[in-house]
């Protein structure tokens, strides 16, 4: 529900001043935890985190529900190779877009509203998944339902409300980590929820439509937790802080404009498509793979197929720990670098998986490179809530759109068709992960640095940096407060070395108000 | 540089104990039974609903002995060339063992080289069968359930005899009225959901405006 009471709230102010609130985390000056404590469910930050891996995990069960029902869904909808494939591009490609808007609408209405809408809006894909006839209809379905895979970036976009810069990276990573599990543990919960109702006694054409009301009533019952526990920021909800004066409402094509305009979100989209888009692809082709080059059993091959998603539960976050670790001691440069390092390693290891002819070898450069992967996803979204404060669901969304757009890109050029071998493909893969990895040495903040360089000469600030976004107008109406606070706060991605000489001295550590 | 010869050594071994262990080669099975099935060409027969009478016996020109190692018939529907296009899961190889043409048994049952008269048997066609185009065959197993022969209705490019089964679709009228139920349900919720809040919105606003006044 909503924080305290919105009548005690009225009481005790005019409606301008923030009031004084108890939180059981340590927070920033934005009321952000700086602290992530996994096993609480406090609120409002442990609650939300916890509410938005869970919704995040269920939209990812639901998407990649079909692919371990195949062999029965195949038969009974006389599928071919490429309807399967088809429908696998679809499956990622609808929310190519749905990111990007995602990413507006969190800006605009706050992740609470969007990402239940989305979910609840969805749900229907899910549940007409049961009554399909046709490889024009499983298409559809699988489309429709994808588009629930941009609760990511509400999720996000939550996490980055919710939690201060040095812990930012581990929110993300825990929470895109968790709910990536979802794509893994899908290929184990639909095939036991299928068997189980088939010896109940339906036939195996009708168990299968069954199962899916299974995944589709999980979403809805997420959504609606969404809506009744959940909140959008520390303070409160979207809604109310706007006509409490406390958020001021923001215009979209501004908002649309700063994020759109700014290099690092197309590069981080490039990026991203080439670790997170190849983690998509991987779902779709690796079980396949297994299965006709080590001839394996389906029932195998899914399991194998199933540890490289469920890596996910502590690859992820790793990555988002390490880039927090690394943003401590060595500020946003170390998180570059650690993220191109991370990334490219793992297209070293995707070139040798192709490569490799033992099955138990293979295994295993799978196992580490899903680490790899998956963790340069976790270091990805480390950076991202630093690249802009104002539209941060606008980058947010680009970054996560490429992620799917990387899907999309790679399963058509290596994966369609029978140009070339699946080990082929994936050794091909690979390359193009370290080619398309080289853009990160790019990325350049004049307050931080980049790669190659430090921190610009001419001593600009994070205040300069994030406020920039905000012309002389909308300053003095006051709109850019929310960018203020974030600016002193994110003052910790200097790095500890350069943070003691270079910080003026009347700026103080701000702690929690 | 031996640890790799090594190495490339063993790894060859193993595939080639693979194939050995694998199976037997299709190509290398003589046709000796003849086997005729119910259905005619380009019949379309339901499942649960009708029957194939499949008949199979020793074909009669062969010189006699050839049949001494058969121990067991198994006669079992396959996939036409047509239902395999574009769907590797059905895919013809010549190794046994990684074939997967013919996916559903019909029947099994047990050989008697000096009984010479032909067996049949009517099977109603299972449930789980899927729509496409099939044909029947039958192989001849020995005692170390190792295929020797075989024999089938359709030519040797599966061309001829072929018929369609039609399978079910798994749809129910209750699985239909339920996804339109929930799914209703669903986009409903979220509208009184934002109703509730526009709500609860304008009564703090309105306890804000009367204490400010």
């Amino acid at each position: 529900m909503e924080v305290e009471h919105p009548a005690a709230a009225a009481e005790s102010n005019n409606g301008n001043q923030s009031q004084e609130q108890k939180f059981s985390v340590p927070v920033d000056s934005e009321n952000k935890a700086t602290e992530f404590r996994l096993l609480s469910i406090s609120k409002p930050h442990m609650r939300a985190f916890h509410l938005s891996w869970i919704s995040f995990f269920s939209c990812f069960v639901s998407s990649f529900a079909a692919p371990p029902l195949l062999p029965i869904i195949r038969d009974n909808l006389n599928l071919t190779a490429t309807d399967i494939g088809n429908a696998g591009v679809a499956s990622v490609s609808g929310a190519v877009f749905a990111r990007v808007a995602m990413g507006t609408a969190c800006d605009l209405v706050g992740p609470r509203l969007a990402s239940a809408s989305l979910i609840l809006l969805t749900a229907p894909a899910v549940y007409f998944t049961s009554v399909i006839n046709s490889a024009t209809s499983y298409l559809l379905v699988r489309f429709f339902t994808g588009f629930s895979l941009a609760t990511f970036v509400s999720t996000q976009f939550w996490m980055s409300s919710m939690f201060s810069p040095p812990v930012v990276g581990r929110a993300n990573g825990f929470s895109g980590g968790w709910g990536n599990l979802g794509g893994g543990a899908t290929q184990l919960i639909m095939p036991l929820v299928f068997s189980l109702i088939r010896d109940i006694g339906a036939a195996q054409f009708t168990a299968w439509r069954i199962a899916f009301f299974v995944p589709a009533f999980f979403q809805m019952l997420t959504a609606f937790s969404i809506l009744i526990f959940g909140q959008d920021m520390p303070d409160g909800n979207f809604q109310r802080l706007k006509k409490a004066g406390e958020k001021p409402k923001d215009e979209f094509s501004k908002v649309l404009f700063h994020g759109v305009s700014n290099y690092r979100g197309w590069i981080l989209a490039l990026t991203y498509g080439y670790c997170f888009g190849v983690e998509l692809t991987i779902d779709n082709i690796i079980a396949e793979y297994f299965y006709d080059r080590f001839n394996l059993k389906l029932h195998t091959a899914g399991i194998i197929a199933a540890s490289f998603g469920l890596a996910n539960l502590f690859s992820r976050p790793g990555g988002g720990i390490v880039s927090d670790a690394v943003s401590k001691r060595f500020g946003m440069r170390g998180r570059l670098w650690a993220l191109w390092l991370c990334q490219t390693f793992a297209g070293v290891l995707c070139i040798i998986l192709g490569l490799v002819g033992s099955l138990s070898v293979s295994v295993v450069v799978m196992i580490i490179f899903s680490v790899f992967v998956q963790a340069a996803c976790g270091m990805t979204f480390g950076i991202v809530p630093f690249v802009s404060r104002r539209s941060l669901g606008v980058i947010s969304g680009m970054t996560g759109g490429g992620g799917n757009v990387g899907a999309v890109v790679t399963q058509l050029i290596f994966f369609k068709g029978s140009r070339f071998s699946k080990e082929r493909g994936i050794t091909l893969m690979g390359v193009m992960i370290i080619i398309c990895t080289l853009p990160i040495c790019l990325i350049y903040f004049p307050q931080w640095g980049g790669m190659f360089f430090g921190p610009s000469s001419e001593k600009v600030t994070e205040e300069d940096y994030y406020l920039g976004e905000w012309n002389s107008k909308e300053q003095e109406k006051g709109s850019h407060h929310a960018s203020l606070k974030f600016a002193d706060n994110s003052v910790s991605e200097r790095g500890r070395r350069l943070n003691a000489s270079t910080r003026p001295a009347d700026e103080s550590t701000p702690t929690h108000v | 540089m031996a640890s790799h010869k090594v190495v490339v050594a063993s790894f060859l071994l193993c595939c080639l104990a693979q194939t050995c262990y694998g199976g037997v080669l299709f190509s290398s099975l003589e046709r000796t039974i003849d086997v005729t099935a119910s259905p005619n060409e380009g019949q379309v027969l339901s499942v649960g609903v009708n029957k194939i009478s499949v008949t199979w016996a020793l074909n009669k020109t062969l010189p006699s002995g050839i049949d001494s190692t058969y121990n067991t018939i198994k006669v079992k529907l396959c996939y036409a060339p047509v239902s395999q296009r574009d769907r590797p899961w059905r895919k013809t190889e010549d190794n046994l063992s990684r074939d997967k043409t013919c996916q559903h048994n019909i029947a099994s049952k047990p050989y008697d080289a000096s009984n010479k008269t032909s067996q049949s048997f009517e099977w109603i066609i299972g449930l789980d069968v899927p729509t496409a185009t099939y044909f029947v065959r039958a192989y001849a197993f020995d005692q170390n359930d190792m295929e020797v022969a075989y024999g089938q209705t359709t030519n040797e490019k599966k061309s001829t005899d072929l018929f369609e089964i039609n399978g079910v679709t798994g749809k129910h009228t209750s699985l239909d009225i339920s996804s339109v139920c929930f799914s209703a349900f669903s986009v409903v919720s979220l509208f009184v959901f934002f109703y509730i809040e526009k709500r609860k919105g304008k009564a703090a606003s309105s306890v804000e405006q009367k204490v400010i006044t």
